[in-house]
């Protein structure tokens, strides 16, 4: 592992840069010689599209049937193949839809957009043959899981509703804390480090009810794509993953409406063209209706209860000629929860993305997109109306991003693609503003602003070097600039554990650096093809991330405010390397892959006992950072194909992390530790009609900090860990069995309907989500360990859903 | 204690769900034993107590056994005043006299305690505080009140001493001052320094005084206790809080609270836990009533 402390960032990039431009050259140099060598080839390039919907196609493989030569569509849709002059046999060909081969005489560059017709089941068996260039031995990329929604849609859904992050938590190397957590982590990583890109557009908080269900309308979403380790350069600012969240572009050959009823919210899409062919929109809303279904039994001070979520996603997408497309994407949600005017809160994110696909050449493609996207939250409690004095007190907070990426992919040949772009975000950040007000007589808490910029450079190139090998390596330049306007704090260096001295304050102009980081993110992944069946793959990656989330609970809450790197808080740095084997058996039957992984964490957040989060000027005063560390082994089965599809994952797996001033400083287990984490997917079709879906998991409990003891003062048991180690103990292991069952009505032409009936926790396993120590509320003689489980029973769900 | 009242409010959300809790048996080796100090003095006139107890396994039912061979002194560090605290019925007690008071508003006073582990000693000085000007209380049925239990929901008045910023401890008690209720710990009426100088308690703070599972039946009293405290110990008291009511989808990991009886000798690796705390307080009561 290649330490990198970042005390002296600039000193270490100017090591590292030497010996990778080194490195750069000479590969570089390598391939221009193969390009050039070359006998005369031409280009086939185009877009790949859904017959019925228009909707481009992510990850089809395009390739000649039988060798490895063929390329992949990218996530717009867009492939380009550099083959010798003469005669080829092309097939394109993805899971669940007719292949199309094509016999090409190639005696010029061939522009060939390509429609795919989905095939019925039944056909699926025989259609998925011959060489996948997307199939998992085949790509360069290790630690990747690319799920389609149809395959999310098979999953035994939470009260009848598709879920995209529940969809993830079954992979390997994915967990959470618990049910109800409102972040997963990643192969030990903390939830702070999942890059999670919807359109492009990074979201902040990813679930609605506080981790209950996803912020990702299902109805909206076309194609997820979770790495989890040998990162392509594209992708930094965060450490342990990226979750990449493509949205449909709505049907540009008919309109179309989709939706579902459920007990717990309902959804609806539209979808059409503008001009057909050209441009379509498509516009998915959902809200959930627990408060009006409540309302009926809800009397005095609670008839005024509201608790609900609604989330709106829209795009339209125009092509507008051959070379260029835009899409302009946008999404609003909400969670809303209050008590009449006494008590109100509300939270959500919103992001914009604008996009334009540019062919430059056939072999030469760009896309630039510029997003904007906000979280924000705001309570507000006011006195009661009776009240002889009017009181208020109100807090919002919010961080805004606007950013700008342009990248390019250049298909040099069939065996080599570079990759290379730029991206910039601006950062602002408002960590809270509180107003108290008693009748006439207002006073203000504001936390000072802070602002960010974040900017990145990065090269990669994909190289198959024969049938057999192939790397994909390149380099990310990251900076960021903690900038004016703004405030810097100062503290003494104090005994480490304890609240840092608080000197002085220095204040910036607009623009003018406060604190500045820059790292050099080598990216390297390898594959070596043993035979047609079976591959070996390894990958380094270096990431920096330079944000931070400020939360000391088990999972992160609504309210836990981001805040980025300064003078006192140093930007994360992760080292990991993975290595795989990868299996596919003959005909496809299924795939098989097993992964390990070791990560080096450096400068993680943690928090001084009894640190003061909320509406803390001197927070950083109450930081510390850590070293953490991570490594496992991950199995991964999966059957595509037939009647009973589905997979199991099992991951071993342990993350630590040691803070200096923290349990005795010695290494302790991280609170989203968990030993063993199976997962079974399964589901079966019966008929056409009917089919049924099952999930099984079993995960061994998460670390605990119990106490051993009690202080008696002033009339309070104190609970007190004596050890002084946190995460002493383990909770119980949690398992928990899922299923669902799906029923097609009669599929008309014009209306396709299903029921779908699930039942969640099927054998009502209280699963402990903590483990906390009190004194009976009846008898406060009375001391017990309490167990809370965020569900502790079996629940059903029936959604009706429709489209037409 | 600002994210108390949103934690409270998110947990009555996610208490929407099935979230249920019950009582387990877990296995826990028995931890050490320290020496547990439990001393705050006040301006009450009359005898004033400080315990001293071993700290127990925490699922141990009854009382901590006691520390009877300890030498306790108090000094008045302002009035240059000595008490001699002597051990009878379990604690450690100084009686001035009738009328009398040890505890004088400004004064810094200190702790001594020689006990086998070492010498320790604390300092607190005792802080101004206003009075409770009356207490209120409303009827709810079972309809009306957000628990959905039927009782009288309490709240006391009173308005922040002008100038400085003062921080108090708010307990409310059920009859008798044996039966402790709620505690509430404010900066000036209010959650935050400098926004609320010489203004009413806020309404959070002036309704928390009634327990909302189990509200005040006729005839019952209210007693409410305001003291003033330091805001090292108002720090240490919302600490002990976070720990007790640490339940819920948003628990933080448990955390020691600290001490501020510290050993004389640095060097000694002896260490006692609790707390030294001195208050000026006010008590008001109420008499449930339709």
């Amino acid at each position: 592992m290649l330490p990198v402390p970042c005390i002296r960032p600039h000193y270490k990039l100017k090591t590292n840069m030497k010996s990778t431009a080194r490195l750069l050259t000479s590969l570089l140099l390598i391939l221009i010689a193969t390009a050039s060598s070359a006998q005369q080839r031409f280009t086939i390039s185009g877009y790949v599209k859904d017959e019925n919907s228009g909707e481009t196609l992510i990850g089809i493989s395009i390739g000649k049937p039988g060798t490895s030569t063929g390329t992949v569509s990218n996530e717009y849709g867009f492939y380009s193949l550099t083959l010798p002059a003469g005669k080829h046999d092309i097939q394109f060909s993805y899971i669940g839809y007719q292949p199309q081969k094509f016999t090409i005489d190639l005696t010029a560059n061939k522009r060939l957009d390509i429609k795919l017709g989905k095939s019925d089941r039944q056909l699926n068996e025989v259609v998925i043959s011959g060489k996948q260039q997307e199939k998992n031995i085949n790509t360069l990329n290790t630690s990747m899981n690319k799920l389609d929604i149809a395959e999310i849609r098979k999953l035994p859904t939470f009260m009848g509703e598709v879920d995209v992050i529940r969809t993830i938590q079954t992979l390997p190397g994915v967990n959470t804390v618990g049910e109800g957590a409102a972040s997963f982590n990643v192969r030990g990583g903390n939830g702070d480090e999942n890059l999670i890109l919807m359109d492009e557009a990074p979201v902040y908080n990813s679930t609605h009810m506080l981790g209950f269900f996803s912020v990702f309308n299902p109805d909206a979403v076309k194609n997820i794509n979770l790495i989890k380790g040998g990162f392509p350069a594209e992708y930094g600012g965060r450490t342990a993953s990226v979750l990449d969240i493509r949205m449909k572009d709505g049907n540009n050959q008919k309109f179309a409406m989709t939706g579902g009823i459920g007990n717990i919210f309902s959804r609806l899409a539209v979808e059409g063209p503008l001009q057909k062919d050209k441009s379509s929109f498509i516009i998915a809303g959902r809200r959930s209706y627990m408060d009006v279904l409540m309302k009926p039994f809800l009397k005095g001070d609670m008839k005024d209860t509201k608790l609900y979520f609604y989330d709106l996603t829209a795009k339209v997408n125009f092509q507008l000629n051959k070379n260029n497309s835009l899409f302009v994407s946008g999404y609003f949600g909400r969670d809303v929860f209050g008590f009449g005017k006494e008590a109100n809160m509300n939270w959500g994110n919103n992001t914009a993305s604008l996009r334009w696909n540019h062919i430059f050449n056939n072999r030469l493609f760009m896309n630039l997109t510029t997003y904007y996207t906000k979280y924000d939250y705001s309570l507000k409690f006011l006195s009661n109306e009776k009240s002889t004095t009017s009181q208020e007190f109100s807090w919002t907070s919010n961080i805004i991003n606007y950013g700008v990426k342009p990248s390019f992919t250049y298909y040099l040949n069939s065996n080599n693609t570079l990759h290379f772009g730029a991206q910039g975000t601006y950062y602002t950040f408002k960590p809270g503003n509180t107003l108290s007000r008693q009748d006439a007589d207002e006073t203000r808490i504001v936390l000072k602003d802070k602002n960010a910029l974040e900017g990145a450079l990065y090269l990669d190139h994909e190289w198959k070097a024969g049938n057999k090998f192939g790397v994909q390596y390149g380099v990310r330049l990251s900076g960021f600039q903690y900038r004016g306007k703004g405030t810097a704090y100062y503290y003494a260096d104090t005994t480490a554990g304890i609240r840092k001295r608080f000197i002085g304050t220095k204040d910036y102009e607009n623009g003018k650096t406060i604190a500045d980081y820059y790292f050099l993110e080598p990216r390297l992944s390898a594959r070596y093809a043993i035979n047609s069946t079976s591959s070996v793959k390894a990958a380094f990656s270096r990431s920096a991330q330079y944000m931070h989330q400020l939360s000391n609970t088990a999972s992160p809450t609504p309210v836990d405010i981001w805040t980025p790197v300064s003078n006192n808080v140093k930007p994360q740095l992760t080292d990991q390397v993975t290595a795989g084997y990868f299996y596919n058996a003959p005909g496809d039957k299924f795939e098989l892959s097993a992964e390990v992984f070791y990560k080096k964490m450096q400068d993680q957040l943690d928090f001084i006992d009894n640190a003061d989060l909320d509406l803390n000027e001197f927070i950083e005063g109450d930081l510390l950072a850590s070293k953490g560390r991570a490594y496992g082994l991950e199995l991964y089965v999966k059957k595509d194909i037939g009647a009973t599809t589905g997979w199991i994952s099992y991951t071993l797996s342990r993350s630590e992390r040691k803070t200096p001033g923290l349990s005795l400083n010695e290494w302790f287990i991280n609170r989203y530790d968990r030993t063993h984490n199976l997962n079974i997917v399964a589901s079966h079709e019966f008929t056409k009609r009917a089919s049924m879906s099952a999930n099984w998991m079993f995960a061994s409990g998460t670390p605990a900090t119990f106490a051993d003891s009690r202080l008696e003062f002033q009339d309070w048991d104190i609970p007190y860990n004596t050890t002084e180690k946190r995460n002493n103990y383990r909770l119980k292991p949690f398992h928990r069995l899922d299923l669902s069952f799906t029923y097609k009505g009669k599929q008309l032409k014009r209306w396709k309907g299903e029921w779908v009936f699930s039942l969640y926790n099927v054998y009502a396993r209280r699963n402990a989500y903590t483990v906390y120590f009190r004194q009976n509320p009846d008898d406060p003689s009375k001391k017990e360990a309490v167990r809370l489980s965020i569900i502790g029973s079996i629940i059903p769900g029936i959604t009706y859903n429709f489209k037409f | 204690m600002k994210r108390n009242l949103t934690t409270i409010a998110l947990l009555l959300a996610a208490a929407g769900f099935t979230a249920c809790e019950d009582t387990i048996d877990i296995d826990i080796p028995k931890g050490k034993t320290y020496t547990v100090v439990d001393a705050w003095i006040t301006d009450v006139p009359g005898k004033q107590d400080i315990r001293l107890t071993q700290s127990v396994p925490y699922t141990s039912q009854g009382a901590a056994p006691v520390i009877s061979d300890a030498k306790v002194t108090l000094t008045d560090v302002t009035g240059n005043k000595t008490f001699a605290f002597t051990f009878a019925n379990g604690v450690y007690s100084h009686d001035p006299g009738a009328g009398q008071k040890i505890g004088e508003i400004g004064h810094v006073y200190k702790l001594r305690i020689e006990l086998k582990e070492g010498v320790f000693e604390a300092q607190d000085t005792l802080k101004r505080v206003p009075v409770i000007d009356s207490i209120a209380a409303d009827f709810k049925t079972k309809e009306e009140a957000v628990s959905g239990e039927e009782g009288f929901f309490a709240r006391f008045y009173a308005k922040d001493l002008v100038g400085a910023t003062d921080w108090y401890w708010v307990r409310s008690y059920r009859n008798n001052l044996q039966t402790r209720v709620e505690d509430i710990f404010t900066i000036d009426g209010s959650y935050a320094e400098d926004v609320a100088d010489g203004k009413d308690f806020i309404q959070p703070i002036s309704e928390g005084i009634t327990d909302y599972g189990k509200p005040f039946l006729e005839g019952e009293k209210v007693i409410v206790r305001l003291s003033s405290v330091t805001k090292r110990s108002h720090a240490f008291l919302e600490q002990v809080q976070q720990q007790i009511d640490n339940g819920g989808l948003f628990a933080k990991i448990l955390e020691n609270v600290p001490t501020n009886v510290l050993n004389t000798d640095k060097n000694s690796q002896g260490r006692v836990l609790g707390w030294f705390g001195t208050s000026a307080v006010s008590y008001k009561e109420k008499t449930m009533q339709k």
